[in-house]
């Protein structure tokens, strides 16, 4: 009981705390976006292909992402009205499985971008074997790979989570994965260099310097857009891990609601970024929504 | 992810009266933490990380934006006609893409043009084997805007589909497999036509 009027006058930052109302709605939001994206590609059969399939495990690990940050704040509200005892071996172990769901979250999302890279990347390079590299098959069989190593890594880092030795290598995991993430585009970026060069250099054509500046925004937004929503998390792990009595470190974990927050954000901008991005998707939502009405 | 539970905990414990600390972990059992003497501002960790991400995504951008700067110097010239190329791309005739490109390989030296029209031919066939399984037809053949001349800056060796790779920003939006249409970039894809198409495209813009 000691603890609970310690943690009261423990800091003097206090936690920030994010209306649920908000929570909830941003939430939802990114759930129902991340549902419609993957109804649509399950609805039309020209988007069965390997990167819409990409972008539908993003869309899962979003879904599942804002799923986590929604039961949790149900479970906490439901411990609030009592519906829920807080000692009992039945709440760790679902708290044990929603943290397992979270991290499931991030590693899928670490890995659906870096098969959407991968999968770009083998679009520009090897364009003609394209088909015979990437098949329908073998991009399934990579997301049951990818998904079934997340999963069991979930699992195991849940499990053993104040161990130390599962900390650092999840957080070494998304920096080295954005940079590697990042390596795949700018070799993308350096040849459609070369080619506007190419371009650039015929009598009759030229290349607009904008053209170039355009890939380089939505490229940052990309990677801005993740690194922004979740590195903010992952160094909270690393603080609560390393440095919990500093009072600077305190300090910023008392931000902790903000931080999940954002990850629920980066659930709403990523369909944007790249599901929405397609036509042929687009045009399959305005087919959806028409026929509805 | 004891943290998680221990920070969610806490923010629970603010409403209630009652704590939630039984989920045990050790780490929930800290001593208080003192708030004398810090020197610096008590945010500062917050405050230097978004300022250090900003920093870095800015950074990131102006790399980024170096590296795709053409830099040809005779460019200056031929300016305006990005706009039309952007509109080359609605007006483009989609449906002889094989077309142009054979005749675009006129433009182009004739060393390459040999190895053009082998990637050609090859492009035809595995089009042919693929149309079954494609809606929109003439997926492999909107790869081929790539200049022969390319440096092959990336591809060591001189092989058909490795040499006349493109990226998809300059492919015609042929085809949903082959990624969007803004693969990179969020404008439509450039499309170099015949001198006869491109022409009459500027009509249509001027």
């Amino acid at each position: 009981e000691n603890i609970s009027d310690f943690s009261l006058n423990i800091t003097d930052c206090t936690q920030v705390v994010v209306p649920e109302e908000v929570f909830f709605t941003v939430a939802a939001a990114g759930i129902l976006e991340n549902l419609l994206v993957l109804i649509a590609v399950v609805r039309n059969k020209n988007l069965h292909l390997p990167m819409y399939f990409f972008i539908c495990s993003l869309a899962i690990s979003d879904m599942l992402g804002s799923l986590y940050k929604t039961l949790e704040n149900i479970f906490i509200i439901l411990c609030k009205m009592g519906y829920l005892t807080r000692r009992g071996d039945f709440e760790k172990k679902l708290d044990d499985a929603m943290d397992s769901m979270f991290i499931l979250s991030l590693l899928g999302s670490i890995f659906s971008l870096l098969a959407i890279a991968a999968d770009r990347y083998i679009t520009i390079f090897y364009a003609l074997r394209y088909h015979n590299i990437m098949t329908l098959r073998r991009a399934l069989v990579i997301l049951a790979i990818i998904w079934t190593f997340c999963a069991g890594s979930s699992i195991a880092i849940a499990l053993f989570s104040y161990e130390a030795a599962t900390v650092i290598p999840f957080t070494i995991l998304f920096p080295l994965m954005m940079f590697f993430i990042l390596c795949l585009y700018v070799h993308m970026f350096l040849l459609a260099r070369s080619h506007a060069k190419k371009i650039a250099s015929l009598p009759t054509s030229t290349v607009h310097q904008r053209t170039n500046m355009k890939g380089a925004i939505t490229l940052t937004i990309f990677l801005g857009v993740f690194l922004c929503c979740w590195a903010p998390f992952v160094l909270h792990i690393l603080l609560a891990r390393f440095c919990p009595h500093n009072p600077y470190c305190a300090c910023y974990m008392s931000i902790f609601h903000v931080n999940g927050t954002l990850i629920m954000c980066n659930a709403i901008i990523d369909p944007m970024i790249f599901a929405f991005r397609s036509p042929e998707l687009r045009s399959t939502f305005k087919k959806m929504f028409c026929c509805a009405r | 992810m004891s943290a998680l539970r221990l920070i969610s905990n806490r923010t629970s414990q603010q409403a209630l009266s009652n704590s939630d600390y039984t989920w045990e972990y050790e780490y929930y059992e800290y001593g208080p933490v003192s708030f004398e003497g810090l020197k610096a501002h008590k945010y500062s960790i917050v405050i230097g990380f978004w300022v250090g991400l900003a920093v870095f995504v800015i950074f990131m951008f102006f790399v980024l934006t170096l590296l795709t700067k053409t830099g040809a110097p005779h460019q200056d010239n031929a300016e305006p006609s990005e706009k039309r190329f952007r509109m080359n791309s609605f007006v483009a005739d989609f449906g002889r893409p094989l077309e142009s490109e054979r005749v675009f390989s006129r433009q182009i030296a004739e060393e390459s043009q040999s190895l053009f029209h082998f990637c050609i031919n090859e492009v035809e066939h595995l089009d042919k084997a693929k149309k079954s399984q494609k809606g929109p037809g003439l997926e492999s053949n909107t790869h081929f805007q790539e200049v022969p001349r390319s440096s092959g800056m990336f591809e060591e060796d001189l092989n058909c589909p490795t040499k006349f790779n493109i990226p998809n920003f300059v492919n015609t939006e042929q085809n949903s497999s082959l990624g969007e249409d803004d693969l990179l970039i969020s404008e439509p894809p450039i499309i170099l036509e015949s001198k006869s198409v491109m022409q009459s495209s500027h009509r249509i813009l001027d």
